[in-house]
């Protein structure tokens, strides 16, 4: 088998996510020994400008330019992989939406303002097609190698469409909500291994929500702990805010 | 932690080998497959078996040729899943492993004897080959035999080679109808419950097999019964959601019932009141 | 003949006697989390063991059937290879409550079921079991007493029971006889020790009560009756189908089958992890048809694969009273309530028959 070419591209995003790539230490050689990666700005200055087999890409389209670049990867390579919560739900980007544009712009970039055109931030599959979603923020290790190996493999990766509650239980973590904390388990899909809760902390709703959450009772249980919607609301909107983008 | 091999184990494999493949639709595919150590899968008609991909899965698959012929089977596949794309893309030669057969397939040594009406839609046709063919290979054994067959449109039939011979056949009443017809189409257009009281049956002495897409059910054995046919001479085959075959797993339960150890053919009287069935 | 089946170990010799359990083989028991939960972990002195706890947030089939386990070993090369296999530790579990028991009780019977499940079983004949009798309700959760699951009955190989300033023990196998062998701690119970058993026991039947009001015998004749119930649509709109109830649950063992292959993509395992009804993709085939797409069709599986469908095949409850799924329900969703909703409900009906 010839080993397929691979490129790592990056939008809006801290990066942290390839760095978690970088950090695989022996998984990751192992898992290069079957790859040849042609592109990777965080770690090699060569470019390479050709087909690939998969492009994986990090970070959310905020901008025209990111809007036409993410089109020409798109079209150079047979299968494209969104890498990290900006790429696959748009993320902590999504934030600016909530604002007037033109205000942000005058915010961040002063008088010249007007050469900095800007978007509402998308998710890469709000622009382009994907075939491979790798959720969190940042991505969960063992989940990028099964993704990784899927894709190698040509076979489809599900992601876990039920709550980080089903790991979390797996794991036998003491509940959040018995220890009088909010927690997004319930409504976020699963696939982390409920990596946070198991170190202490509670769960950020990085990986998007279920697909069919039950929001209503949702709402009863967040009254039952006397929790007001609007405070779950934001911290859900903090990653999931290009949600509203999607199509129902 | 310690480990053994378990040689009991209901999770091994046998080996077994694609002899012939043909693609029969743009979505089904035909297999004939042998067991590598030469013996016969030795399955009853309606049973199936769990197709293994070693990486990917399983998937459950109606072994869809007759126990008669007993050094090679034949399975239809749709690729819908990701086992089942898989298995689209293998060829004559390629290797695959199988457990099985599983379930409780067409009762063939009651039905001798007796008439029998098989009614098939759409993919349904796959188990019920493996009726057909055995019932064929021992026509003396059974009285009348009428084959309905219904499908969405013309293109989409499967084994039309086959459907063509047991047509011009004398000793088997056949008729087929498809929902919407292309130019092409000559025959009964409209959904396959309109063939049934056309079909001349003596109802106590006749058994009917019915597979076919889950909407398919309610409505044929209304008919069915309209024509006085009873309960326990209705045999349906069901699909379900399953991962172990063994009666475990829980994913293809229908309530009280395991599709994969109870099933998958059921008589209408075992589950005309479970609500989880239809 | 009774008497030598019960032996006396002092509370001043509790620490040796778990010690040497200790250094027989790995030994696990309850262990407080924190915040009020239990978890059954691994100790080596008595110390970290709590002796009164609620029941721990997962129960004991996680040894029994582990939340991942091994199934099947190959390798992709030209000459495809696979083998199956089943992965085990011998382990002794102390501290297990009657609703626990009855759970792995309940699991026996499953995987013994032709065709055996020969993972399941070979572990478990790895596995020594000793139960500790509970001689009050652990908390308002738990419906032991509904389910028969209140008093002793077998399961294990040796039972605990607290009588003080000492443990009656139950010696109800050989491999359990030769724990208290090995171990050499124990005495002789006398009458009077004997006696207070007997107190303890009659103590409890004033205790444990039916938790539901209903008889226990007619809980199958109930479910017969309220499969169209109102309540399933009630608990629709309350349940988030976060599956905590089954995969806290001792008694459900629903699981799915997966590949994985190693790094070098040659070769890999087949294995089993718990999986939940509760879960959207639980009854979805292939083609895209979902069979129990209502989370109240839903909802009510789980309850009918504990009250009424295995009463045909294994002439016995699957729920053990223990009322994990209760304290692991964000939503409320109690199994006590429920049942008496039911209980209602088909009350009603009856009347409006009559009237």
């Amino acid at each position: 088998m010839k080993k397929p070419k691979v490129g790592i591209f990056d939008f809006a995003c801290c990066e942290g996510c390839q760095l978690q790539l970088a950090n695989m230490g022996e998984q990751v050689l192992s898992l290069l020994g079957s790859l040849r990666v042609m592109e990777w700005r965080e770690v090699m200055s060569e470019t390479w400008g050709k087909k690939l087999d998969i492009a994986i890409v990090e970070g959310s389209i905020t901008d025209p330019h990111a809007v036409e670049r993410i089109q020409r990867i798109r079209r150079r390579a047979s299968v494209l992989i969104a890498y990290g919560s900006c790429a696959t739900i748009g993320g902590v980007n999504g934030m600016k939406n909530n604002f007037v544009f033109d205000e942000i712009r005058k915010y961040v970039y002063g008088d010249s303002y007007a050469f900095f055109p800007t978007e509402p931030t998308k998710a890469v599959h709000q622009v382009v097609e994907v075939d491979y979603f790798i959720h969190g923020c940042p991505v969960y290790i063992p989940e990028v190698v099964t993704v990784l190996k899927a894709a190698l493999q040509g076979i489809p990766y599900y992601v876990p469409d039920y709550p980080v509650c089903v790991e979390c239980k797996l794991n036998e973590n003491v509940c959040m909500y018995d220890r009088k904390v909010t927690c997004l388990g319930p409504v976020t899909r699963a696939g982390c291994n409920s990596w946070c809760i198991n170190n202490g902390n509670i769960c950020y709703g990085c990986r998007g929500m279920v697909s069919n959450p039950n929001e209503k009772g949702a709402l009863d249980v967040l009254a039952k702990y006397g929790i007001p919607t609007s405070l779950v609301v934001n911290k859900m909107n903090m990653y999931n805010k290009c949600r509203e983008l999607d199509e129902p | 932690m310690e480990k053994v091999v378990i040689k009991d184990s209901g999770y091994r494999l046998k080996k077994a080998t694609i002899l012939r493949t043909k693609n029969l639709t743009r979505n089904e595919k035909f297999f004939e497959i042998a067991l590598k150590d030469g013996s016969s899968l030795d399955h009853e008609p309606g049973q199936f078996i769990m197709v293994s991909l070693l990486g990917i899965g399983e998937s459950p698959i109606s072994v869809c040729s007759s126990p008669s012929r007993r050094d090679s089977f034949d399975l239809c596949i749709r690729a819908v899943g990701k086992v089942t794309r898989r298995l689209h893309t293998l060829k004559k030669g390629d290797e695959i492993g199988i457990r099985g057969p599983y379930g409780r397939g067409f009762p063939v040594n009651i039905i001798t004897g007796n008439d029998l009406l098989i009614i098939a839609g759409g993919l349904g046709i796959a188990p019920l080959r493996s009726l057909i063919t055995y019932v064929l290979d021992n026509r003396r054994d059974f009285g009348k035999v009428h084959i309905l067959f219904g499908c969405k449109e013309p293109k989409e039939m499967l084994f039309s080679d086959e459907l063509e011979q047991w047509s011009q056949r004398t000793d088997l009443h056949y008729a087929c109808t498809v929902d919407r017809a292309d130019p092409e189409w000559a025959g009964n257009v409209g959904v396959i419950t309109t063939l049934i009281p056309g079909v001349d049956i003596e109802p106590l002495r006749t058994f009917a097999a019915v597979v076919g897409p889950p909407v398919m059910y309610t409505f044929v054995i209304k008919e069915l019964l309209k024509k006085g046919i009873p309960k326990r001479q209705i045999l349906l085959s069901f699909e379900r959601n399953m991962a172990c075959g063994n009666g475990k797993c829980g994913h293809c339960q229908i309530q009280n019932l395991y599709v994969c150890q109870d099933g998958p053919v059921f008589n209408y009287e075992q589950i005309k009141n479970l609500s989880e069935a239809f | 003949m009774e008497d030598t089946q019960y032996v006396v170990l002092k509370k001043d010799r509790f620490e040796e006697f778990i010690a040497a359990l200790s250094s027989m083989q790995k030994l696990v028991a309850p262990v407080a989390k924190g915040f009020g939960a239990y978890a059954f972990e691994e100790v080596t002195s008595a110390d970290p063991i709590a002796l009164n706890y609620i029941p721990t947030i997962l129960p004991l089939k996680k040894y029994f059937m582990p939340q991942r386990e091994t199934l099947l070993e190959f390798t992709l090369d030209r000459r495809s290879h696979a083998e199956a296999v089943v992965e085990y530790e011998p382990l002794t579990i102390f501290g297990a409550h009657t609703c626990d028991l009855a759970g792995i009780q309940c699991l026996n019977m499953v995987f013994s079921e032709r065709p055996k499940d020969y993972n399941y079983l070979l572990r478990k004949g790895t596995i020594t079991l000793i139960g500790l009798e509970c001689n009050d309700y652990c908390d308002e959760y738990a419906s032991c007493h509904l389910v028969h699951a209140s008093f002793p009955s077998g399961g294990y190989d040796l039972l605990f029971t607290d009588l003080g300033d000492y443990f009656m023990v139950h010696i109800n196998t050989v491999s359990g006889d030769r724990i208290v062998r090995t171990a050499g701690l124990c005495e002789g119970a006398g009458s009077a020790h004997m006696n207070e058993l007997r107190s303890l026991r009659d103590r409890k039947r004033t205790v444990f009560r039916n938790e539901v009001p209903i008889k226990t015998k007619l809980i199958p004749e109930l479910f017969d009756a309220v499969f169209g119930a109102r309540v399933w649509d009630n608990l629709n709109e309350r349940c988030l189908a976060c599956g905590n109830c089954t995969n806290v649950c001792p008694t459900c063992y629903c699981f799915n089958i997966k590949d994985e292959l190693d790094l070098t993509l040659a070769r890999g395992i087949r294995y089993r992890v718990w999986d939940s009804c509760q879960l959207e993709p639980f009854a979805r085939v292939a083609g895209g048809i979902n069979f129990r797409k209502e989370r109240s069709a839903r909802q009510r599986h789980r309850y009918y694969r504990k009250f009424r469908y295995p009463v045909d095949r294994f002439a016995r409850f699957f729920c053990t009273g223990c009322g994990r799924c209760t304290r692991a329900c964000m939503a409320d969703i109690s199994l006590k309530e429920t049942l008496s909703e039911l209980i209602k409900e088909s009350e009603e009906r009856v009347w409006k028959k009559w009237l």
